[in-house]
């Protein structure tokens, strides 16, 4: 038994533990690595042509993916060198631009994204360019994670109308409620799930910071939902 | 001899797919599963003759699924072989003691080095 312990031990120390250049290239390597089998797949044999369409689209999704990635990470490290507007901003439209822009990817993997919330008149004041990178970090996660089920993205005013709450519910393995509270602390480091490297939500929560927004993470029986709490424009409390 | 079964346990469902077609197109029996608790359900229902085996997925890792694997007679022996992009950094002398002795690296493999691999473990 104590050996198992030790071999475990021995394999889990090769796992990134926090964000880096390291943990970044580790998370472009599985992307980088698919397109390569795509376009060998491409270049081995003679295929058919509904087969060549469907590889070529799966190689134009998977590097949009992972330029998402590397915009992230590049943007994430100027933070501090830039200033962010913020501008008060319908969330439900910025939702469902989101979502339309997550579909083909859902729809190639046989999932669906769709946006749930009733609400239609909210306003927010956030930087929009940044609480759409948060958004779609949190969509491709769920894509990753989620299993039956579509990911829902929801949108709805808290606390008597003080801040709004942003938020997409996947259907994957329940988060570990010390990674929960990791999510949105700035000085631990930061997973969303085990088997992560955490940079996803280590640059959400940079950029969440970067507009006076908060992050977290909700751990439910057959899921989780990561969300966004931006604080709502004063237009809409003079309503 | 029956067609070799083979079972894929690996998340990138695309990853999966093409590994599933260059296996089949040699004409192995091949069933996928995306995580290690669906391997489990899997190999519960039917042993098969090689794994094929992500190291991160969603939930349980590669490890627990091999200290199952170990801890039962009927799949003490199922030949294994990791697939991963991870592959440079896990020390085999690790992997051997769960009886690993393939490793696919997945950020330079070739797609027929998959059946290349599970022939050599049969």
């Amino acid at each position: 038994m104590e050996g198992s312990k030790q071999q475990t031990n021995r394999l889990e120390g090769a796992v990134p533990t926090a964000p880096s250049f390291v943990t970044a290239a580790h998370e472009l390597k599985a992307p980088l690595a698919l397109v390569r089998q795509l376009a060998l797949h491409l270049e081995s044999r003679e295929i058919e042509q509904r087969e060549l369409h469907e590889i070529a689209h799966r190689i134009t999704l998977t590097s949009e993916r992972a330029l998402r990635l590397t915009t992230d990470i590049t943007k994430s490290a100027r933070l501090e060198d830039s200033l962010f507007s913020l501008e008060p901003l319908n969330p439900i439209v910025l939702c469902q631009e989101v979502v339309d822009e997550m579909k083909p990817l859902y729809a190639a993997h046989g999932r669906t994204i769709v946006m749930t919330s009733r609400t239609r008149s909210l306003l927010a004041l956030a930087n929009r360019d940044l609480l759409r990178r948060i958004l779609l970090n949190f969509a491709d996660n769920a894509l990753h994670y989620s299993g039956e089920g579509p990911v829902r993205v929801t949108a709805s005013l808290r606390d008597g109308g003080a801040y709004i709450r942003i938020g997409v519910r996947d259907y994957g393995p329940a988060l570990p409620s010390t990674m929960r509270k990791n999510v949105g602390e700035r000085s631990t480091a930061v997973h969303s799930r085990p088997e992560s490297s955490g940079l996803g939500i280590y640059i959400a929560r940079q950029f969440a910071d970067a507009m006076h927004a908060t992050i977290g993470a909700t751990s439910h029986r057959d899921g989780a939902t990561f969300y966004v709490d931006i604080g709502t424009s004063s237009q809409l409390r003079l309503l | 001899m029956d067609t070799p079964h083979v079972l894929i346990i690996e998340d990138d469902q695309w990853f999966s797919s093409l590994m599933k077609k260059t296996l089949e197109r040699e004409k192995f029996g091949v069933t996928t599963a995306s995580n290690t608790i669906e391997g489990m359900d899997e190999i519960n229902a039917r042993v098969p003759d090689v794994i094929i085996l992500d190291f991160f997925m969603p939930g349980p890792n590669a490890l627990v699924l091999l200290h199952e694997l170990q801890s039962y007679s009927d799949t003490a022996n199922t030949p294994v072989v990791l697939c991963t992009n991870s592959a440079a950094d896990i020390p085999k002398d690790a992997l051997s003691a769960y009886g690993i002795t393939s490793v696919l690296d997945k950020t330079t493999m070739h797609p027929d080095d998959i059946v290349a691999a599970v022939r050599r473990v049969l």
